[in-house]
């Protein structure tokens, strides 16, 4: 025991276990508000189908999961899942699935998919804590594992119900960074496998395992220019290559696309260059230097001509796919808004304004060029790297909002950096301690280095807000040494500790307020703080799941296609997966023609139901009236001549809903669909009937019926209104209220329905006399069927 | 309704006191095109004056339509954007000419200068400039035939779709290539080289950290502030309300102005700067003695927790509902 006790060694890994543990659990807990909130449930969109594809998984076995062609989605198109996804999320959970069943843990397999983002994010903190340990210090490392345990960057991403693939890609990321410095560091194959295995794992999980494969060649590229070339570099270069390449290619969605698109022409040649490298280094110990120089020149020269115009003669060919327009819109900035209105219209494609930075990212925003500056004024090959990471990152999260997440693991190993060079100056003594009567405060002493940063970050990751005061107190003695300034040390350190507990406290708020609603259960706070919770959509999926055909084709606009593939178990026609703009483009135009002509979509279609979405009763402003100026877009992008965006404005450029709105407008499927019968439904008594509460007006188009089209099931706060497709057959005869209908002969309508069947030899429309009634009745009949 | 069959009647008078007036030399259609082609042939765009207007475009023997950009170009008139507009008609007008032969062309392009043809913006009751109107082939003018510049804006792209609304003729839009950042580029390219060859004996520079860490700090900043969010937004530098108030501070957290980016990027410089200064107190400047040090690192400090609580300020004054301030409510 007292070896145990005295030994250094011992604490200082006591110590880093007790911090890892901790940030793994203070981070998994952080991520539960949803969960504790509202229940184990899966989150807004793109979650529900990767839950139903690990389902499918589960249930029908990876084969047939690779084979899996969906008809439920994309109708009449259908898609073929097993090809067209990045089955690593799928098999990670799946593979957490088996174990536990082969444990005899019977956990449901939505439980594990819940809870698999804020497993993994303990797992990233970790990663995070040896990538930053081989970049600077194991102090450093400790705290960028507490920062990006709790950063909100990272969070919004990996709440608990929030299934997506960054959830467990962000941890292949940091992985593959740390085992790529790790090679680098050693030059050893086996690191270097590693690296390529976690790469693979990386490609199998996200498709933004293309920032890897480009960062890793431009980091060697860096080294080369830089003349740092050496052989720990050509083997761990050439050795992940060449494995990452071969296992990349076996993900059936990536396919051949490693050797033939340009996202991916920059790591073929590095690795070109880096042989190149490796030759002339070789060469240059046999020969002269004068010679060598021609050499050098003359093959730098050819070489790069050659590649070059292999290179443009490939792309001109075909062989070599040029950028996609995903990646082309991150460097030409405005390139998406002009080409490419379904990547624009997308809320997390926007650009970054300052707030999201501070939101995501607080103190460390900050703090993290610091960090920066000490890596390039300290620079060797891996922090390079890091240097590397974070400008990329940063630039692509300027351009947007969605990739803030590929900059946060940097800012936090940055920001670690930052903090654990101030700590490590402030808590250094300048003279050795006198008394200490605690066990713990011998220890800060001793190895002053890794352990003091890592105490404060406990208090950063614990959240607790006791142990400041104990971090104090030991200052408070160190003051009392004889060391110059020992006093403003402690004063520096106390305000440090401050900042940073700032830090936890807006990302715990930060959390709670802005990233754990699942979206599709809302909830609502009445005056006196009772929480109302508004079930709208699960109601409306469950009243499609019990209500509809099996077979049932339900029109909704892309947003709602996973959920309802995933909750109503019904067929869509556009879902997340835009792949099809041409097929999005026609539900717009259905959404945003009159009635009679998207009447004629809808049966080319083979539409049964309609579903929208409207918020105009609670006030939800995420509905289907302020999203429709997209669908117009993109349906006036594939179909300009019977759509123009221009039509749904008034005249003096405003998209309104009331009365002053253009006549377009107010009679497209859409506003009707979504302000059916609203004209009679008075809110309360200070607003007059019909008042769209999103939107703060009256509707303008207020009595109106649907022909082709009759109301299904609204729920109980208006938010998902289904309405159903008649059948040609139905809507040429319209169905007259019972109290309105007057028969034409009343003599056969004296007999009850039953007995008129035996009653086979009267004569219909047998002309009787009315008695005490004019026949006004047949007029308004003939109106009526003279209409049509 | 009343007043437009006015204008129609006062139209048709005019024109047809117009035609009596050139009853002397009575053009067929073949004659006039061959004349607009004259006067198209060395010029991409045609000048219109009054009478070229009523000959060529208003009466009635026409194939081809005509799209015209109203415009006041002289410089007393003081309209800056006549002339960004008048660049991108021109660049349309360019573009169509490259892709269509002249002689089988239905569309014609011209500009009504204020001071050359006032006569026609009083007839056509223009009184903006620029406006961009389509002269079908057949009948007068709708409303759709002008170009709806409030909303589309006057980009070449979006002149050459509402031509394909109003004609069914497609251009392709081929801006002359845009030297001007490659020039700069060049010439800072340029720079750099001289100044690398000049300093040739000595390439110290380029290995100089402090250099490069200040390049890629500041590179940081630039993004982190948000001019990646100005330079597609363009938002306006600050905002000045009805009272006349400037506001420099977006009110909410969609939005941010200029100005407000360059005091973030301010804040946190000096945020950075004074933390390197905190950081460096300690461990680097071993050489000056302890008061100085007491004294940078006490000043630091505040500092830092000053800038830091501005920041935050104006982080809460945007994020309506944030509880949490530093010192400064």
């Amino acid at each position: 025991m007292k070896t145990l006790l005295t030994n250094p060694a011992g604490w200082k890994s006591l110590i880093t276990f007790a911090i890892l543990f901790l940030a793994w659990v203070s981070g998994f807990s952080a991520r539960l508000f949803a969960v504790i909130r509202f229940e184990s449930i899966i989150h807004e969109f793109d979650p529900w189908f990767n839950y139903r594809a690990t389902a499918y998984m589960v249930q029908h076995g990876f084969y047939n999961f690779l084979n899996w062609f969906d008809e439920r989605a994309w109708y009449p198109l259908g898609r073929i899942v097993g090809g067209t996804v990045y089955p690593g999320l799928m098999l990670t959970s799946g593979a957490i699935h088996h174990v536990l069943h082969a444990l005899n843990i019977p956990v449901h397999i939505r439980d594990i998919c819940v809870f698999l983002a804020p497993i993994f994010s303990g797992m990233t903190a970790i990663s995070t804590y040896f990538l930053t340990k081989e970049l600077w210090s194991p102090g450093a490392g400790l705290f960028a594992c507490c920062f990006i345990a709790i950063v909100p960057g990272y969070i919004s991403r990996s709440v608990a119900g929030s299934y997506d693939n960054e959830g467990i890609a962000i941890f292949a990321l940091q992985f593959t960074y740390y085992l790529w410095v790790k090679s680098v560091k050693t030059g050893s194959v086996f690191w270097s496998v590693l690296t390529a295995l976690s790469y693979f794992y990386m490609v199998s999980a996200w498709g933004g395992y293309v920032f890897i494969i480009n960062l890793i060649p431009l980091h060697v590229f860096l080294l080369l220019i830089m003349g740092r070339y050496s052989y720990r570099l050509f083997t761990s270069y050439t050795v992940f290559y060449i494995l990452g390449l071969v296992l990349s290619m076996q993900i059936p969605f990536v396919g051949f696309q490693p050797i033939r698109t340009s996202e991916h022409m920059a790591a073929s040649g590095v690795f070109a260059l880096v042989m190149a490298a490796g030759a002339f280094n070789y060469i240059q110990t046999r020969i002269t230097k004068a010679e060598f120089k021609f050499i050098f020149i003359f093959a730098t020269l050819v070489t790069s001509g050659i590649v070059l115009l292999a290179v443009v003669g490939l792309t001109w060919a075909g062989v070599i796919a040029p950028w996609s327009g995903r990646f082309y819109s991150l460097w030409d900035t405005t390139y998406a808004k002009i080409h490419i209105p379904i990547i624009a219209s997308v809320s997390e494609h926007q650009p970054t304004t300052w707030f999201s930075f501070f939101f995501d990212l607080h103190i460390l925003v900050c703090v993290f060029p610091a960090g920066l500056w000490y890596c390039i004024q300290e620079y060797n090959d891996e922090r390079l790297f890091v240097v590397l990471y974070a400008l990329s990152a940063v630039y692509f999260a300027g351009v947007m909002v969605r990739l803030m997440l590929t900059l946060t693991p940097a800012v936090c190993i940055l920001g670690g950096i930052a903090f654990s060079k101030i700590f490590e100056n402030y808590l250094k003594e300048e003279t050795p301690p006198v008394i200490n009567n605690s066990t713990k405060l011998i220890e800060d002493k001793q190895s002053v280095k890794d352990k003091t940063p890592s105490k404060s970050s406990q208090t950063a990751a614990g959240k607790s807000k006791k142990k400041p005061p104990t971090v104090v107190s030991t200052n408070g003695d160190c003051s009392n040494g004889e060391g110059v300034g020992s006093n403003i040390r402690s004063i520096v350190t106390i305000s440090m500790l401050l900042v940073l507990m700032m830090f936890v406290v807006h990302c715990t708020w930060v959390t709670s307020n802005a990233y754990s609603s699942p979206s599709i259960v809302l909830a609502s706070f009445s005056s006196d703080g009772s929480r109302q919770i508004l079930d709208d959509f699960r109601e409306a999926y469950y009243w499609l799941s019990q209500n509809t055909d099996n077979d049932a084709r339900i029109m909704s606009w892309w947003d709602y296609g996973y959920q309802i593939a995933g909750m109503a178990n019904r067929t869509t026609l556009v879902d997340n997966n835009t792949w099809n703009n041409s097929h999005i483009a026609l539900v717009g135009k259905a959404m945003s023609s009159t009635e009679p002509k998207a009447y004629e979509i809808m049966t080319s279609l083979d539409v049964d139901y309609v579903l929208v979405i409207f918020g105009g009763v609670i006030g939800y402003s995420g509905d289907d009236i302020n999203k429709f100026l997209w669908m117009v877009r993109i349906a006036e992008g594939e179909h300009p001549k019977e759509i123009r965006e221009s039509d749904y404005f008034t005249d003096r450029g405003e998209f309104r809903i009331d009365s002053g709105g253009s006549q377009t407008m107010l009679n497209c499927l859409m506003y009707k669909l979504s302000y059916y019968r609203f004209g009679d439904l008075k809110l309360d008594f200070r607003t007059p009937a019909g008042f769209d509460r999103t939107r703060n007006a009256v509707i303008g188009n207020q009595n109106f019926d649907l022909t082709y089209l009759e109301e299904a099931y609204t729920t109980e706060h208006w938010l998902v209104r289904i309405y159903r497709v008649k059948k040609p057959d139905e809507f040429n005869r319209p169905r007259i209220p019972v109290s309105e209908r007057k028969i034409r002969n009343p003599g056969a309508s004296a007999v009850s329905k039953k007995s008129a069947r035996k009653k086979k030899g009267t004569i219909y429309g047998k002309p009787v006399v009315v008695k005490g009634k004019k026949p006004k009745s047949t007029s308004t009949y003939t109106s009526a069927s003279g209409m049509l | 309704m009343y007043f437009k069959n006015i204008f129609l009647c006062t139209f048709i008078v005019f024109i047809s006191l117009v035609e009596s007036a050139r009853e002397d030399r009575p053009k067929n259609l073949e004659q006039k095109v061959q004349q607009l082609n004259d006067l198209y042939q060395n010029k991409f765009v045609v000048r219109f004056n009054g009478p070229k207007f009523k000959e060529f475009v208003k009466s009635p023997p026409r194939n081809y339509s005509v799209i015209i950009m109203f415009t006041a170009m002289a410089s007393h008139r003081q309209c800056s954007i006549c002339g960004h507009a008048s660049d991108e008609f021109i660049i349309v007008a360019n573009s169509y000419r490259y892709s269509h032969r002249l002689m089988e062309s239905p569309l014609y392009f011209g500009i009504v200068d204020f001071d050359e043809g006032s006569d026609i913006f009083q007839m056509l009751r223009i009184n903006t400039a620029p406006v961009f109107m389509h002269f079908p082939a057949k009948g007068k003018p709708k409303p759709l035939d002008t170009m709806d510049i409030q909303r589309v804006g006057f980009a070449s792209e979006q002149i050459s779709k509402w031509i394909q609304e109003r004609t069914d003729v497609q251009i392709r839009i081929f801006r002359p290539p845009n030297y001007s950042s490659t020039l700069a580029l060049s010439i800072l390219f340029a720079i750099c080289s001289s100044f690398l060859y000049v300093r040739r004996n000595n390439m110290e520079m380029i290995f100089n950290k402090n250099l490069w860490g200040i390049g890629a700090v500041l590179f940081c900043l630039t993004m982190i502030s948000g001019q990646m969010w100005n330079h597609i937004r363009g938002p306006p530098l600050m905002h000045r309300n009805q009272q006349g108030v400037i506001t420099y501070i977006h009110n909410s957290s969609q939005g941010q102005f200029i100005f407000e980016t360059y005091i973030i990027i301010v804040l946190t410089i000096d945020l950075i700067l004074v933390f390197g200064v905190v950081i460096m107190t300690d461990s680097y400047t071993k050489k000056t003695d302890s008061k100085t040090r007491k004294i940078m690192t006490v000043g630091g400090l505040a500092l830092i927790v000053f800038l830091f609580s501005v920041i935050l300020s104006i982080f809460k004054s945007k994020a309506h509902g944030y509880p949490y301030s530093f010192l400064i409510k």
